[in-house]
């Protein structure tokens, strides 16, 4: 791989992103979860806080769930998976780079442009909502390599999960379930910390937290030094995981691969 | 290419409820020889055509050559390469250019797609100028380059697709179906441009298509393929003479009066005003002269019977018996 050709790809990865940009409307409107949980848990706090969490505590743990949302969002399952099962993957195995990181620097570029368009609404959400906590710029700049990996699991996990689809005839729905667990489990639903303790430490420990629920602790400010690191760890585990798995579905897979259709 | 084979498993099942519920606990499968122990050697510069009727493995061939397949048994050599190892220079070498699969992005312009093989392949811009502009004038594109892919016509969408497939020069192409669904024009022009391309560079063209003014143009070898095997390799003119060792006499005859008589020299395909016979090949000076000192006759043409028709037999006469 050379940075030229990543390069490259990241601008095509870019013209397609503005060529969908009405899609990826609809898919932020779809991601939109959090500030429907937002609502909800901010009128159950108006009483006074629930697990450590007061009104604007809720505004900015969902808003900033919402943003992070959108910055690490993926669908390499989806179109990798099609590629594989139609045929389609042909032209990307003709060309000298690897086809992986096509997918990677295709769903990489598209998020600058997710995040301009989600942008506005998580802004006026939190202006409706009378604010939230304020954020420190350090807690920002901690928070940047933790969603790098966060990104990293979400689309390792995906691209484990689309390369079944070289022996599996929908490997989406594999995917499906794991987003339905990730939906409880990764603190986009409700905040890890109001499971009771026992159970909020092994969903800690999950790679559902990992991508979603860690991130928006470190953005709101919600962890210790050491549970940062701790945290970081955990990533990088789970980034290794989901990269050792996909490198070997990828490579037994593209030996069984097909090639269907004229 | 030597002992070549590629066998699909498949699952199988009848049609109907049942058969889809005892489908999910026991699963049935068949083996599907799609391409057995082929052995063939192509020289560079070439021009081959693979031909087969539906399902004959002619595509599992040219997927085999480009690297796209893992072959189940035999050995594959391509430049020098082993084409399932898809190393960069392999990759570099070859183009495979597919009629119903394309690689351009829908909804953006083609040139969107030039510019990104421009840099994975490593043409400097200079030279991407270079070909560019001359594929484009030669293809006729002008502004349909600039048009999102999605917008242009099957035709255009095709000129586009060997443009991108052919920005890095390879020296090897392999094209299936490349005319599929064109009419006459757009053939004829795309068959003049891989002609060209192969002459100028030297490059070797190995290619599928049912249409014989595709092979009947741009190739002298032909490569025939049934069931997976190779049944023939070799010239076309001896193809036809093996199997057809006769050539077509038409004539026009206008009065009916004078048709008579026609079988004396040979099988008459059709007896109309234009009368065309199957003579066989020794003969045929004998009954021109015959027929030109006949009364009302006129127009003689002697051609090989057409290549559609010499592949049918030989289709038909490979054909296992029920």
């Amino acid at each position: 791989m050379t940075p030229r050709v990543a390069a490259a790809m990241w601008r095509f990865g870019m013209a397609e992103a503005m060529a969908y940009r009405a899609s990826m409307f609809v898919w932020i409107l779809a991601t939109c979860f959090p500030l429907v949980s937002l609502a909800l848990w901010s009128y159950l706090a108006e009483d006074g806080a629930i697990g450590g969490y007061d009104q604007a505590g809720f505004v900015s743990y969902f808003v900033a769930a919402f943003m992070i949302r959108q910055l690490t969002s993926a669908w390499v399952c989806w179109v990798l998976s099609r590629q594989i099962r139609l045929g389609e993957l042909d032209a990307m195995l003709l060309r000298p780079a690897h086809p992986v990181l096509h997918h990677m620097m295709s769903n990489f570029a598209a998020l600058p442009m997710r995040a301009l368009m989600a942008l506005p609404l998580g802004v006026g959400v939190l202006v409706m909502a009378g604010g939230g906590d304020p954020v420190a710029w350090g807690d920002v700049l901690r928070t940047l390599p933790t969603l790098a990996l966060a990104w990293g699991i979400v689309f390792l996990c995906q691209l484990t999960v689309a390369c079944l689809a070289f022996w599996l005839t929908s490997a989406t729905s594999l995917y499906e379930a794991w987003l339905a667990l990730h939906l409880v489990l990764s603190g986009y639903l409700l905040p890890t910390s109001l499971f009771p303790e026992r159970f909020a430490e092994v969903i800690r420990a999950l790679p559902f937290h990992a991508a979603l629920g860690f991130p928006v602790e470190a953005l709101t400010g919600r962890l210790s030094h050491a549970a940062y690191v701790e945290g970081l760890g955990l990533q990088c585990v789970w980034v290794v995981c989901f990269g050792v798995l996909a490198s070997l579905c990828w490579r037994r897979g593209v030996v069984r691969y097909g090639s269907v259709g004229a | 290419m030597s002992g070549l084979s590629k066998h699909f498993r498949v699952s199988r099942r009848e049609a109907g409820l049942r058969a889809a519920i005892r489908a999910v606990f026991r699963r049935e499968w068949d083996t599907v020889r799609a391409v057995e122990a082929v052995s063939f050697r192509v020289s560079a510069g070439e021009r081959v055509a693979l031909l087969g009727p539906n399902g004959a493995g002619k595509t599992t061939t040219l997927k085999l050559l480009a690297g796209l397949l893992s072959p189940t048994a035999g050995e594959l050599t391509v430049a020098g390469h082993t084409p399932g190892a898809r190393q960069a220079a392999f990759l570099r070498s070859i183009a495979l250019v597919m009629g119903q699969k394309r690689q351009l992005s829908w909804d953006l312009p083609a040139l969107d797609t030039f510019e990104l093989n421009r840099v994975v392949y490593g043409v400097s811009h200079s030279d991407y100028r270079q070909r560019l502009d001359e594929m484009v004038e030669l293809l006729d594109l002008g502004h349909v380059v600039t048009r999102p892919v999605r917008q242009l016509s099957l035709g255009e969408r095709m000129k586009c697709e060997l443009v991108a497939a052919l920005l890095h020069r390879p020296k090897i192409i392999f094209l299936d179906e490349p005319t599929l669904g064109m009419d006459v024009t757009m053939q004829l022009k795309i068959r003049h441009f891989i002609r060209d391309y192969n002459e100028r560079y030297g490059a070797t063209i190995i290619l599928t298509s049912h249409y014989m003014g595709d092979v009947a143009a741009l190739c002298s070898r032909v490569l025939l393929i049934a069931d997976g095997e190779l049944r023939f390799d070799g010239d076309i003119d001896d193809l036809v003479k093996s199997v057809r060792p006769v050539k077509r006499v038409s004539v026009t005859i206008p009065d009916k009066r004078h048709r008579v008589g026609m079988s004396e020299y040979g099988m008459v395909v059709k007896r109309e005003e234009r009368v065309v016979l199957d003579v066989e090949r020794g003969k045929v000076s004998d009954v021109i002269a015959h027929l030109l000192s006949r009364e009302g006759v006129r127009d003689l043409e002697v051609t090989d019977p057409p290549l559609e028709e010499v592949l049918r037999e030989v289709f038909e006469r490979r054909r296992p018996s029920p």
